[in-house]
């Protein structure tokens, strides 16, 4: 059972919009805790579920179309209703609503969001949002490994 | 009363971008509908000028849902340019992979885009219609549908490094062999999803009797059906003949699979990005076909494997001739769930299974080549042309949904007719519209997040544009 949980997501072909992807992705490389699990995703889907059911806390990092591009913020996140019909539409809310419901437990969650400027076709990310991605990836490396080392804090605010 | 059309955009609940408008003439009643696929791609146009080594891979990424269709058809086309016959347990393991595909893609559709209908019912507070509705209401079945489409992912990823988007299938075979770790939890897994799709299939045997009218009504009517079968005329979704049945259950006729440009046409409409296929001896539109699982159980002989054989055994007891009520397009997915996982079992149980002997290596030896295989949806042919150097020059792809164009057509003017009348609309009466499309499980390619504000949206206009009605779900 992984203890951590971190879902990114988004589509890395679309600019900015694969933010939250690519963090995950440069994560795994990083980070290599058998505590840890590292889910990269284009979006996110009702089968996380289960996974997520089964962590102690689960950290979502995605991008975001408001906001300042190059900022990173940090949102508590608790279980709530989906506020869509569309299956291409899961919120992390519902997700965690839906482990709680499914699988008996919802774990403690974070969501941290990187606003973006340019969404459209292109694998690249704009200067600013890759600075805000390399700046969250050290930041939660940093945090890992200090738990790793048996720290006790785990996730402080960017 | 003037002459109206009613305008469904979008259609929800199914993979990617379309719409539905239907014509009422003066009386209220609908004269003419429309089936629009409102999205366009272009991969045929933009592939040109790429090495055919790379169209599995760059194919793939026609969607997002079944990638896996597209690599091995496309993998097939590539074999076919090289001019080799592959390794056997490549070919076994395409399969396996291809029989995963469509695991998860019909734990999909069933659970988390019909059972919402089938289980709250048409009429249903719309808002609760979805895979969140089902787990408020029935729980257990969530967690089955979850589960079984988490299987087929996860052979996906075992076998091929990832579940979307794997490059693992190249042409002359598969990247890399069978892990005997991996063949073990795959074969550990059986069991249980063979349990829910068990459960799956007796819940849906049970509530058949709730959606009579639905079935008499969802593009009931004669037409005929096409899929590849194997050497033994039974079920088949990797490779064999291509068989035409007509609506009474006679063969029309049985084709090798690459020689399809001879017996299939293919027109457009002005209204839609989808083309249409149709059988050339026919012409159109009396050559209008269906493919997919109600197909494919519909013109084999046989299934190889027990549980599945048994069941359709029952399933082929609903009609004399072919199965025609579209409605049991859910029916036949439910029995190719079974027969995903016993043959993907027998595959993996085959002591050849973790042979090392993988790929075969060539050069272009064809300018052209064609790779045909089943897709959950139904059958999927790439056609290549390649210059001395590789370099695609030409390509045609034939996906499921544009088989099934016509009669999807055909089967909304059907329900729409029985269900909808007159200047009052109600939702119950456009979801069915809607869930006659459902029934076929259209892959319109989407590949990229929806805003979050969709929403159903159905004007009722006169020929002069003023508001009739408005129905809308937000």
């Amino acid at each position: 059972m992984s203890n951590t949980l971190i879902i990114g997501y988004g589509n890395p072909l679309r600019g900015d919009d694969g933010a939250g992807y690519i963090v995950a992705e440069l994560l795994r490389d990083l980070v290599h805790d058998p505590e840890i699990e590292i889910i990269s995703q284009h979006q996110l889907t009702p089968e996380l579920m289960e996974p997520i059911s089964r962590a102690a806390h689960v950290i979502f990092i995605d991008s975001s179309v408001s906001g300042r591009a190059g900022k990173v913020n940090r949102i508590p996140l608790r279980p709530g209703p989906s506020c869509s019909r569309f299956t291409h539409h899961v919120t992390p809310e519902s997700l965690l609503a839906g482990a709680q419901s499914l699988y008996g437990h919802t774990p403690e969650a974070t969501l941290y969001t990187i606003p973006g400027r340019f969404f459209e076709t292109g694998d690249e990310l704009t200067p600013s949002v890759r600075r805000a991605v390399n700046e969250l990836v050290a930041t939660l490396e940093k945090q890992f490994a200090a738990r790793s080392a048996g720290g006790s804090a785990w996730v402080t605010p960017l | 009363m003037p002459r109206q059309r009613i305008l469904i955009d979008p259609v929800t609940r199914i993979e990617g971008h379309s719409k539905i408008s239907l014509h009422l003439d003066e009386e209220g009643h609908v004269e003419e509908a429309y089936f629009h696929v409102t999205q366009f791609r272009g991969f045929e146009k933009f592939c040109e000028g790429r090495p055919f080594y790379e169209m599995p891979s760059l194919m793939a990424r026609i969607c997002g849902i079944c990638p896996v269709s597209h690599l091995i058809a496309s993998a097939k086309a590539c074999d076919a340019i090289l001019a080799v016959r592959i390794p056997p347990n490549a070919v076994r393991l395409r399969k396996v992979l291809n029989l995963a595909q469509i695991l998860q893609s019909h734990a999909l559709s069933f659970f988390y885009l019909s059972v919402p209908d089938l289980l709250l019912g048409m009429d249903s507070d719309p808002a609760a219609r979805n895979i969140f509705g089902v787990m408020e209401a029935n729980p257990a079945m969530a967690r089955d549908g979850i589960r079984l489409r988490q299987f087929g992912q996860q052979i996906i990823e075992w076998l091929a490094g990832k579940r979307i988007h794997p490059a693992w299938v190249v042409p002359g075979g598969v990247g890399s062999p069978l892990a005997a770790g991996n063949r073990d939890r795959i074969l550990a897994g059986i069991p249980e999803a063979l349990a829910i799709a068990t459960r799956a299939m007796d819940w849906f045997k049970n509530e058949m009797e709730r959606f009579r009218e639905e079935i008499r009504s969802f593009a009931n009517f004669p037409t005929m059906f096409m899929g590849l079968v194997g050497d033994d005329g039974g079920l088949e979704h990797y490779s064999g003949r291509l068989r035409f049945l007509d609506a009474g259950g006679h063969i029309v006729a049985d084709y090798p699979d690459t020689s399809y440009p001879e017996y299939l046409g293919e027109i457009a409409h002005p209204w839609s990005y989808l083309k249409t296929s149709f059988y050339k001896p026919l012409g159109y539109p009396e050559g209008v076909y269906r493919v997919g699982p109600l197909a494919r159980l519909n013109i084999i002989d046989g299934i190889s494997t027990p549980r599945a054989s048994q069941e359709w055994a029952e399933f082929r007891e609903l009609d004399r001739g072919a199965v025609l009520s579209s409605f049991y397009y859910h029916y036949a997915r439910l029995i190719e769930i079974l027969f995903a996982l016993e043959k993907i079992e027998q595959l993996l149980q085959d002591p050849e299974a973790l042979d090392s002997n993988v790929r075969a290596h060539a050069s272009v030896n064809n300018l052209e080549g064609i790779g045909v295989s089943e897709a959950p949806r139904g059958t999927l042919m790439h056609h290549y042309k390649v210059d001395r150097d590789g370099l695609i020059t030409w390509a045609n792809l034939i996906i499921a949904t544009g088989h099934n164009n016509a009669a999807m057509n055909r089967g909304v003017l059907q329900v729409a007719r029985h269900f909808v009348h007159g200047n009052k609309l109600t939702e119950g009466m456009l979801n069915r519209v809607e869930a006659v499309i459902r029934t076929f499980d259209p892959c319109l390619s989407c590949s990229t997040h929806a805003d979050g504000r969709l929403a159903l949206e159905v004007e009722l206009r006169s020929h002069d544009g003023e508001l009739l009605d408005i129905c809308q779900t937000r």
